[in-house]
């Protein structure tokens, strides 16, 4: 305890120097309903704090009690979201982004220091598909389900229509229950907002629980239009497409980066985690988990977490700003969530019931490391209450090493929660620790 | 043979290398004044952008530029009596340290990258390299600083 007072203090005078503004807060006071909002520090020169990959070699993360962890796949080529088919399946998208452009020096700096806070495996830009057979909950099968993608991400089974969103199109494959791959080249129901500047690249994608409409995540083409306002049409919102026509609209918007996008079980209503902006301090903005209503702004870019303007957007609009809605839940800055799962299985400790699941990558541009955890988030009639409990950690060592990082989230057949580790080139399942 | 004027001692095939390189960071930063401005009167990121390259190559110039400038300045006492050469060394680094601000304002995102702190900083070192311009001109044309000459005309 000491020692971590000594620590801080340490930071802050070195921060202070090279002017990377202000010591981080404790990241308790920035979840919940109402986080603790700091003034905006606007850096000199950004922190960029990565962990340096060092990878598992053996080791397995830890789980909060009651629970036990296995491997359930490993040499995986960057492992980002994982789905679970009707017959058990479980449906693992190995995924990379396109690379970044460069029209500015900065860009240089950052496409390289973010290099080295992802995997060096090439992405597989495929979907593999594991099967268990003997029915211990760890697959003994596994097979290329669908392969030559362009960094896909969401995937979701209505009927017989498997449904891949690409960072640039959402395609339609036909499959039957049982099938282990699809060489059917599949129709392209709708285009998503791709490239030539791809800048938050992952297409989050559910179904309506009466399957009829597809919800798709497009997150915005900047951290904040710093590549221009023209660059961000159709983007920073969750598109809803009819899924018999593929004709769109905006459902949302002002959402940042929308990623695991889930209906609620109980109420029916979707929600999502954003990934909110960088460079206004450690401790700005919190990413957060939300519900999203029909229709509703979230201030991205004008403002953030409500009404709270950002200063390097011009013009301002404060017609939007004004219609601004403040999100439900706050995770704290930087934690990168990046899935998002509603526990409705029943191997889990009763404790688990009906609340979700969020899977934070992790930060790289705080100076104190935040997220790198799976954390659960108790629901009562569809609401959160309470506060997070970390479930499953071990994936930073020594504070600023990383053995893996967490991110799309999954519950199987059998109850058992999977995330997609993409650094650690694997996928976790949790368990009860007794059956 | 000595110079009757003060000598250039950082020089390349008899030309002194300040003087060759100081033009490229004069204009870069001339530039990014006038980019930042465009920038902050449009709002259109590409002018942003132009500038955030601008200040970079400025820079990176100046790195070689300012310490071959020194050299000469420290090279031959006869430079150092020059209140000119004062003025336009001081000057001349005070540009210099207030274009590495520059650079790192503008590596932020969006307006705030420019407005405001980046167009007065701007604006500032074009004001200081107007001064420190007018004195290496009187460096170099009244005293006739690196201009080899053995014998009076």
């Amino acid at each position: 305890m000491k020692f971590a007072r000594f620590e801080a203090v340490a930071i802050a005078v070195l921060f202070a120097l090279v002017g990377c503004g202000p010591a981080p807060i404790d990241p308790s006071r920035q979840v919940g309903p109402n986080p603790y909002l700091p003034p905006i520090h606007q850096y000199l020169l950004p922190p960029m704090h990565i962990a340096k990959i060092v990878g598992w070699n053996g080791a397995t993360p830890s789980v909060a009690a009651g629970l036990r962890v296995q491997a359930f796949a490993t040499g995986l080529a960057n492992p980002r979201s994982l789905y679970v088919l009707p017959n058990g399946d479980v449906l693992v998208v190995e995924s990379g982004g396109p690379p970044g452009p460069v029209s500015r020096p900065k860009e240089l700096v950052m496409n390289w220091v973010l290099k080295m806070a992802h995997s060096r495996t090439k992405p597989g830009q495929r979907i593999l598909l594991f099967r268990d057979t003997d029915g211990d909950g760890i697959p003994d099968e596994k097979s290329i389900f669908i392969d030559h993608l362009n960094s896909p991400f969401g995937v979701v089974l209505v009927g017989s229509d498997l449904y891949v969103a690409n960072t640039d199109a959402v395609v339609r494959y036909p499959y039957t229950s049982g099938q282990t791959r699809i060489t059917d080249p599949g129709v392209k129901l709708c285009d998503l907002p791709g490239g030539p500047i791809d800048h938050h690249w992952t297409k989050s994608l559910t179904a309506s629980p009466d399957g009829s409409e597809l919800y798709a995540g497009v997150g915005s083409n900047s951290n904040v239009t710093e590549n221009g306002i023209q660059a961000e049409l159709g983007r920073a919102s969750i598109w809803q497409i009819d899924r018999a026509s593929g004709a769109h609209r905006e459902f949302a918007t002002g959402l940042r980066n929308p990623n695991g996008l889930q209906f609620e079980p109980q109420t029916h209503t979707l929600w999502a985690v954003i990934n909110e902006r960088d460079e206004l301090g450690p401790d700005l903005v919190p990413d957060y988990l939300t519900s999203v209503q029909d229709g509703g702004f979230y201030g991205w870019p004008y403002s953030y977490y409500g009404q709270h303007i950002d200063p390097r957007v011009q013009p301002q609009r404060l017609d939007l700003v004004a219609k601004a809605i403040a999100p439900d839940y706050a995770l704290s800055s930087h934690v990168a969530p990046l899935g998002l799962v509603f526990y409705t299985g029943t191997n889990l400790p009763g404790h688990y019931r009906g609340g979700a699941f969020v899977g934070e990558h992790g930060s790289w541009n705080r100076a104190v490391m935040n997220g790198y955890k799976v954390i659960y988030i108790p629901f009562v009639d569809g609401r959160p209450s309470g506060p997070p409990e970390d479930v499953v950690t071990g994936f930073l060592v020594d504070g600023d090493k990383a053995r893996g990082r967490p991110v799309g989230l999954a519950v199987d057949s059998k109850g058992g929660l999977l995330i997609a580790d993409d650094t650690g080139s694997s996928v976790w399942r949790v368990s009860a620790a007794s059956p | 043979m000595l110079s009757i004027n003060p000598r250039s001692t950082l020089t390349l095939g008899g030309r002194p290398l300040h003087a060759m390189l100081v033009p490229i960071p004069i204009v870069c930063f001339v530039g990014t004044l006038i980019t930042d401005i465009v920038y902050w009167q449009s709002g259109a990121m590409l002018w942003a952008n132009i500038s955030a390259w601008l200040l970079l190559v400025g820079l990176i110039v100046s790195l070689v530029a300012a310490p071959a400038g020194m050299i000469d300045f420290f090279g031959d006492p006869r430079i150092r009596e020059l209140r000119a050469a004062w003025i336009h060394g001081i000057g001349n680094a005070t540009a210099l340290i207030l274009s590495i601000f520059n650079c790192l304002i503008h590596t932020r995102d969006a307006y705030t990258s420019v407005v405001p702190t980046g167009l007065i900083l701007s604006a500032l070192v074009v004001v200081i390299l107007l001064v420190t311009g007018w004195n290496g001109w009187a460096l170099v044309y009244r005293h006739g600083v690196g201009v080899r000459q053995t014998q009076r005309p």
